[in-house]
Order: C-alpha cells, then structure tokens, then sequence
C-alpha cells in the first residue's frame, strides 16, 4: 500500500462507471424506445464529456498522456506476446488505443441511433432523414446495430485485457477505477 | 503528432467500416425481406412517416400522402382502381408509377402497418365495407365527433377533413396526437 | 429553324425568367400544328376562363390563384400547392413528364377535356412569362 498513487481522478472514475451502467441500459432496452433513447442520450453526453475531460483533465485522464504513436502500439503488442510487457502507471499502450476505440465506436453508435430515430420521425435528426428517404433511415439503423455490437466486442476485449493486465502485473485494474489507486513503478 | 495519427487511424477505420455498412444497407434497401424485418420489430402508436417518394410527389401534391395505415389493402386496391375519376380529379398515373405506388400502399395498408392507430381504423370498419374515404370510416368519426363543421368545412383556413396537417401539424410525420392539434382561427380552443 | 427562333425571340423578351430548354422543345412540338408563336396573353385568358360543372364554376386559378407568383389551394383538399411561375420556383417548368402529366390531370377538372396543342402552347407562354 506504501507506494500506491492517485492515478484515476474523481470524473474519470464516475465516468467510466456511469458509461457502463448507461450502455447496458441502452443495450438490453432495444425494444423500450423511451428508455432506450434515454440511455443513448446519456452515453453520448458522457463520451462527449470525456472527450473534453481528455484535454483539459488531471494528467492521466488527457489524451496526450495515454494515446500511443502506432510505434509504441506495436512495440507493446510485440512484448505482450512475449508475455513480458512492461507496467505503465496510466494506460498501457493498448489500453490508451482501446480506450480512443471505445470513445469512437460509443460516439458513432450514438449518431448513427439519432439518425435512426430521425427516420422515424423524431429527435433532431428528423428533417435531414426525411430528406434521405426511407432507405437511408433502414441503411443507418444497420449500421447502428454494427456499432452497438463492435461496442460490445470492443468491451470484450477491454475487459480481457484488464484481467491480462492484473494478472501479469499482480495488481487489481478493477479495484483501481474503483479507488483511483494503482501501484507506482 | 504521431499520437495522432492513433487517433486518425482507429476512428479512420471504425468511420470507414460504418460507412461500408450504410451503403451495404442502402443497396439493399429496395429489398422487401429487410422492410419487413425492420416493420416487424416495433409497433408504433400512430404511423410510421411517409418516405415513399413517387407516393409523396405523385399523391402529395393534392392531398396529404395519407399513411397507408389509415385504409386496408381492399380500399388502397378500390382506391388505385378508380384514379381517372379520384374524388371528381383526374389522377391518372403513368402504369408503372401506378404500380409501384400500389405495391407500396398494400405493403404498408392497415393489415400490415404493426401501428396501434391502424389496428382501431381497422377495427372500425365493417368486413364487408370497403371505404375510399378516411373521413367515413367509424373510428376518424368517432374522433372528431366533437368538432364542429365551422372549424373545418365551414372555416376558409381548413376547407376539408381531407387537409389532415393544417390542424395535426405533425401529420405528415406520421404523428396524430391531440397535443399537436391546432385549428386555425380557433388556436385557444383544446381537444 | 424560323419557328425556333421566333419562340426563342418571343420566350426572351417576356418579363419571366429564361425558359428550360424543355419548354422550346415542348412548344416547337406544339406548333407542328400550324401556330407558331403562341401568345402569354391567350395563355392568361385561357387561364382564367370560366368552366361549369354542375353548380361549380372551375377555372385555373381555381386551385393556382390568378397570381402564380402565390401559393395555390387545392379546391377540394385545401392543400398548399407552391406558385407555378418560373420567377418564384424555378423548378417549375423543367420536367418535360411534369407538365405533360398536369396538363392531362388539370386539363381534364377543369375545362372537363384534354387540352388542345395550341391551348398548352398558349398556357406554357403565359405561365414561363410570370
């Protein structure tokens, strides 16, 4: 416990947790369309959000601390396989390039389930999908569905790689967006 | 700046993949199975918005391109067979328009639009009845039974039962709530 | 040749916008008939010609109004129909379909036959002049 720092601030913290709890409630109420666009409202407010916090927040909540140049990417996948990655206080290289994956994917399902709703006559999208006709208004509901199940692959992998990530490093990840606290070296 | 093309790239691919998708989606659009699949999925309270385009020039431009949820497909197919004399207008269609305007409003009729709305236009018409007027079915009678005749026919601004959208102003989207309804000349009045 | 030219002559020098090749093309066809240069002002008379049809006196402006400039009515629906003159929407006039499917529909309410050649001619001249 001695060397543990402050890592994850108090909005990233609530964010992240926010995020996850306003995804699933978009994901399992599909067929609930009040609840639904309430939830996706709230997803893209919180990205949106993020987004802001990631060049004004503390120092590992901004993107210029975690976004890796596609070198350091490469470099840090080669030594996962090795099995011998080496620990970051922030994010890992791969957990930085997720975490921008996750912030694109989050945004394009939201728009793109805006515009759906456009189609169907609602929301701010309405005239400009009305302009489109009726197959752009069944095209882009596909292609909300496509992002909301990359979404859902893209969590896949995050999760898979905190478990790598705490397993390898004998530290607990999930423990860490809890508290904000993770080990200093 | 190396950072940045990270970013480029990820959201380069993800924004492309989407894209692929959409026209995937677009191209396949005319494609009746999907329509259905999409239909399928929800009920809607009132309509589902027009989007038809030949629907919405041809019809549209004397008349509100009525949702095809309003009739059964009996009344679409009696309606279509009659255009030369269309309510006293002439509304002949080129052949193939007329068909697909036809196809169009018998895949979506009262049978098949999955709208609560059009399950109690449908309910409120006899089997063996088969109206070409909206305005005669039981369930559009029964709704506007308390509207007096100088609001609509007798009002210049109105004229006709036929002008859905000059009171529900969110008709042509399919929305039929009585919060939307405003009639000119009488906008303090509530319904 | 002539003939093209005197309707191209006559279509400059009315106060409207430039015609839509698609209105030369329409009215040198037209014209194969035997009148050459059709007249805005026969077209405005035309337009505002008073037909009976049972109680019910029809004329163009019946739905377009006499300004075309305006927005129109339609007689029984009440829908808004946008102004028919080339100088306020200048996507009328352009669809060679457009103006042929009108004249049949509209033709047939209100004079209760279709038009002659000459008759369209005339109404084109006017409606391009406004």
């Amino acid at each position: 416990m001695t060397n543990e720092v402050k890592v994850w601030d108090l909005f990233v913290r609530v964010f992240h947790w926010s995020l996850v709890g306003a995804f699933a409630v978009a994901w399992f109420s599909e067929d609930v369309e009040r609840l639904h666009v309430l939830a996706g409202y709230t997803v893209a407010g919180l990205v949106v959000s993020r987004i802001v916090w990631g060049f004004t927040g503390s120092r590992h909540a901004r993107f210029s601390d975690f976004v890796p140049t596609p070198g350091e990417f490469i470099d840090y996948m080669k030594a996962m396989l090795r099995g011998r990655p080496p620990h970051y206080t922030g994010h890992n290289p791969a957990g930085g390039a997720m975490i921008i994956a996750l912030l694109a994917s989050l945004l394009f399902t939201a728009l793109s389930g805006i515009a759906t709703y456009g189609s169907e006559g609602k929301g701010p999208l309405t005239d400009l999908m009305f302009s489109l006709g009726d197959g752009a208004g069944a095209a882009i509901e596909d292609v909300h569905e496509f992002f909301a199940n990359l979404t859902v692959l893209l969590v896949a992998l995050h999760v898979a790689g905190v478990i790598a990530g705490s397993v390898l490093h004998r530290e607990n990840l999930i423990r860490a967006m809890f508290t904000g606290r993770k080990r200093n070296h | 700046m190396k950072k940045l093309l990270t970013v480029f790239l990820i959201t380069g691919t993800l924004a492309s993949a989407g894209g692929a998708v959409f026209y995937a989606g677009a191209a396949a659009g005319e494609d009746d199975k999907r329509m259905n699949r999409r239909d399928a999925r929800t009920i809607v309270r009132d309509f589902r918005p027009v989007m038809n385009a030949e629907y919405q020039n041809e019809c549209g431009a004397c008349h509100m391109a009525y949702p095809p949820g309003l009739l059964p497909a009996r009344s679409w197919e009696r309606i279509m067979g009659g255009l030369a004399d269309h309510f006293g207008d002439n509304a002949e269609l080129a052949p193939e328009t007329e068909a697909a305007i036809k196809a169009y409003l018998l895949a979506n009729a009262a049978e098949r639009a999955d709208s609560r709305r059009a399950a109690k236009f449908l309910a409120s018409i006899a089997a063996n009845q088969t109206p070409i007027r909206i305005t005669e079915t039981r369930y559009f009678v029964r709704k506007h039974d308390e509207i007096p005749e100088r609001m609509v026919t007798g009002n210049p601004q109105v004229k006709s039962f036929a002008n859905c959208v000059t009171c529900h102003r969110n008709a042509e989207k399919g929305v039929f709530d009585d919060d939307d309804v405003r009639i000119p000349g009488y906008e303090r009045a509530h319904f | 040749m002539k003939k093209i030219l005197l309707i191209t002559a006559a279509l400059a020098s009315a106060p409207g916008f430039a015609a839509h090749p698609v209105v030369e093309e329409l009215m040198t066809e037209y014209g194969a008939g035997g009148t050459a240069v059709f007249s805005a002002e026969q077209g405005r008379a035309l337009w505002n010609q008073e037909n009976r049809n049972g109680d019910e006196v029809r004329t163009c402006a019946s739905c377009h109004t006499a300004d075309l400039r305006k927005e129109g009515r339609h007689a029984s629906t009440g829908r808004a129909i946008g102004p028919l003159a080339p100088s306020a929407d200048q996507e009328r006039l352009t669809q060679r379909a457009e103006i042929e499917k009108w004249f049949g529909r509209n033709c047939k309410w209100t004079f209760g036959r279709t038009c002659t050649p000459e008759e369209k001619g005339h109404f084109l001249a006017f409606i391009q002049s406004q």
